[in-house]
């Protein structure tokens, strides 16, 4: 491990020789994060400190022992100066977690980092990375979500932000309040005890926070899941209604919260000063680009795909593909898709309404805003929102068509604490034991209800779709390195089972998005239908994915950057602007790769090999309907992807 | 020989989602719009169309029998000729269906063949 860190670092040092000095005394303005707005504006200039007294505000790792209750601020060492989001994350994790330990012991940490451009008002960036040795899959998780904890934590000049320790007391609850000191010019952190705020409803315990500190702030944390060491909770980040709604969901990352005993984390932004922007011109030249390609794609400007039926747009594509995976991952197709579609949800609220209901950002400065909102019959809001993954988890993987269900069934994995996906691939499973009927929609809400008051049930349904395969003797379980596949059948679009068998994540949708055209030169020449050609067409998508993953910005301007060429120019300007790099196309491959490295070399230190980059065996025996087709990549296309790397 | 049962017609299986629902007539469910269609033996995708009232320009991602045949401003599919029984549906514009999930899916000969001439070996999520 401390090899390939310290080849690591040498890199980044070799690369920052030729980057040259910031530029110095240009204007910057400020970014208004309210916790209600939406939008990022200028409200004021001030002159630029001298670069080497800015580097001094901007780069902090604020590390919170949980053993002490003490923290502590280091400046950020050089080699991780030039890191961000994922990037960072996944550093710190490799350089300072054993990979042996256990998730929930005291050895393990819980790694926050904005990413590079989080806190600018660079539009839709405000993702906050979250890194840890996973308790699902027994790997390195990064897991990001979008709030405006993200920019809060960037505004505090905080690069990271290290969880660690643990406390002797097994029954006590705490919460760290971070600040602004404007006379040390420094993040201050202080901790209270949480225990009122512990075994109860996050829709409840939300508003209780904010009373306490105020609605200015934003609060990151975990529901009862994590409390319970469940190896599918996720951490909770509120979204711009003060909901408890936007998670790092996958991996189980909120059981290391909660083996920490840190319910909460409240930053409070006052008088922070702006995140430094190195070179303005370049800045504003890259974030106008992008603001372009973002506001003109079909998919992605107002009042298209994402804004007007939100991600579950999917449900009715992947049906008619044949790759909606059904009631278990035994049917590509589901009967009753249509109506808990992202289109029904649109119509279902109109109806409802009187009205049409476009979507809503879930975090400051997002242009694209595909969050929706479901509303009941009686016009009042049941939940937000109904991603894509949860409607087809909770939906069509367990064979349940009534929107309200769903809904219910999203809202409670909101309220306890969990992942929608592992939550739904886990009830899938138990409906194929029994537990349930499949498309019992009252039945499914009543397993979550013993999920949330951690029942015998509840805490084996806790434990992931592959430990209630096991407990209940089912081979038809959808996991890749122990983390369930999300909703998109590998059997019918067999290039994202590649992705899934070699990400270091665990089977995750998110790990290999399409970024550019120009990644089919990666490949060599390699023919791209071919097994070896597909493989290395995953290397690069995983890559470039890396590289989002730790600008901070969402992955949804992937789609915009693809085909309007200026927009993956502006994304790549907007983060020489602020870091006074010189990035080109091809950096964003190679720093990609570098944290795929560091990624892999985690894992294979907590042993995770070659046997665990495969998927389930069933999918290479049991044909799919409706095409009727089995996983039939060759294990050697799924050794090549990263053989020789 | 036998004699051979003569087919003069042939049953369409149709869905339109989201705006292009309206195309369904009575068949319209707001969201979404599934009808039998019955057309002359020998009816193309474009004859389809024709009969919907439903000009090729409106429509976006289409599928026949769960097979990609039509992506944003590449339509290789109005000559494909129909069978009784096959499931055709169409999406609106708004849809989407990223590379990354439809890499290896199951695709339409022609669909197939304009990808691989496609620039970009068929990468995009729009064509032109």
């Amino acid at each position: 491990m401390a090899v390939i860190c310290l080849f690591y670092k040498e890199k980044l040092k070799t690369k920052l020789v030729s980057l040259g000095a910031p530029g110095e005394g240009r204007w910057k303005r400020r970014a208004i994060l309210s916790g209600n707005g939406i939008t990022m504006a200028s409200i004021g200039k001030r002159r630029l400190n001298h670069p080497e007294e800015r580097r001094k505000d901007v780069m902090w790792i604020l590390r919170l022992n949980m053993t002490e209750r003490t923290y502590r601020l280091e400046e950020v060492p050089e080699a991780y100066r030039y890191l961000g989001g994922r990037a960072m994350t996944s550093t710190l994790v490799g350089d300072e977690v054993p990979p042996l330990c256990h998730p929930l012991g005291p050895n393990n940490k819980l790694v926050f980092a904005p990413g590079w451009v989080t806190g600018t008002p660079a539009s839709t960036s405000s993702r906050i990375s979250v890194g840890g040795k996973s308790p699902l899959t027994g790997g390195i998780k990064e897991s990001n979500a979008g709030t405006s904890w993200g920019p809060y934590l960037a505004n505090l000049q905080i690069k990271a932000l290290v969880v660690e320790g643990q406390p002797k007391e097994k029954d006590k609850y705490w919460m760290v309040y971070l600040t602004w000191d404007g006379d040390t010019r420094k993040p201050k952190a202080e901790f209270y005890t949480a225990d009122e705020f512990a075994g109860k409803d996050l829709y409840d315990v939300f508003p209780k926070v904010y009373e306490r500190f105020g609605t200015g702030v934003a609060v990151a944390g975990c529901g009862v899941a994590g409390e319970y060491g469940y190896a599918n909770a996720g951490i909770v980040f509120n979204d711009l209604g003060r909901r408890p709604s936007r998670y790092s969901g996958r991996g189980g990352l909120g059981s290391v919260l909660g083996s920490k005993r840190l319910k909460f984390i409240v930053i409070n932004p006052k008088g922070a000063p702006p995140v430094a922007i190195a070179d303005r011109a370049l800045f504003d030249q890259g974030k106008k680009k992008l603001d372009e390609a973002i506001r003109s794609h079909d998919v992605t400007k107002p009042k298209g795909g994402l804004n007007t039926y939100g991600t579950a747009v999917l449900i009715n594509i992947m049906n008619e593909a044949g790759g909606l995976p059904t009631r278990n991952f035994s049917s590509g197709r589901f009967e009753g898709a249509a109506k808990i579609a992202g289109e029904s949800i649109f119509e279902g609220n109109k109806a409802r309404l009187g009205k049409e209901v476009y979507n809503h950002a879930c975090s400051p400065g997002c242009i694209i805003q595909c969050s929706n909102t479901w509303f009941k019959a009686d016009g009042k809001e049941h939940t937000s929102c109904v991603e894509y993954e949860s409607d087809w988890a909770l939906g069509a993987n367990c064979g349940i068509d009534n929107l309200d269900h769903v809904a219910e069934l999203v809202r409670l994995c909101n309220a306890y604490g969990l992942d929608t996906i592992e939550t739904g691939t886990t009830l899938a499973v138990a409906m194929e034991a029994g537990v349930a009927s499949f498309g019992d929609g009252q039945k499914a809400i009543e397993l979550l209800h013993e999920m949330g008051k951690g029942t015998a049930l509840g805490r084996i349904l806790g434990g992931g779709t592959e430990f209630t395969g096991r407990a209940f003797g089912i081979p038809r379980v959808p996991t890749v390195k122990g983390q369930s596949m999300p909703a998109y059948e590998p059997r019918a679009v067999k290039g994202i089972g590649i992705t899934y068998a070699t990400t270091p994540m665990g089977a995750d949708h998110t790990a290999g998005y399409t970024i550019a055209p120009e990644i089919l030169s990666i490949g060599g020449k390699a023919d791209p239908l071919s097994p070896e050609g597909k493989a290395a067409l995953s290397r690069a998508f995983q890559a470039t994915t890396a590289f989002i993953d730790s600008t901070g910005h969402c992955l949804f301007i992937a789609f915009p950057i693809l085909d309007i060429a200026s927009g993956f120019e502006g994304m790549v300007e907007e983060c020489n602007g602020v870091l006074g790099t010189k990035w080109t196309g091809e950096d964003v491959v190679r720093i990609g790769m570098e944290i795929l490295r560091k990624e892999r070399a985690f894992n294979e230190g907590a042993g995770l090999g070659k046997a665990h980059d495969r998927l389930p065996e069933f999918m290479k025996y049991e044909p799919l309907p409706p095409h009727n087709q089995v996983f039939d990549v060759p294990d050697s296309a799924l050794d090549s992807v990263f053989e020789g790397q | 020989m036998g004699q051979e049962e003569e087919v003069t017609e042939i049953t369409v299986d149709v869905w339109l989602y989201g705006a292009l629902a309206t195309y369904g007539g009575e068949a319209n469910r707001g969201s979404f719009a599934n009808l039998q269609m019955s057309l002359p033996e020998g009816s193309t995708l474009a004859t389809l169309l024709d009969a919907l009232k439903l000009r090729t320009e409106e429509r976006s991602i289409t599928f026949i029998n769960g097979k990609l045949s039509a992506m944003p401003g590449l339509q290789p599919d109005l000559d494909h000729v129909l069978r009784n029984g096959d499931r055709v549906a169409f999406f609106d514009p708004k849809s989407m269906w990223p590379f990354q999930y439809r890499q290896g899916a199951a695709m339409t000969e022609e669909m197939a063949r304009a990808m691989v001439s496609e620039k970009g070996f068929g990468l995009r999520h729009t064509f032109s």
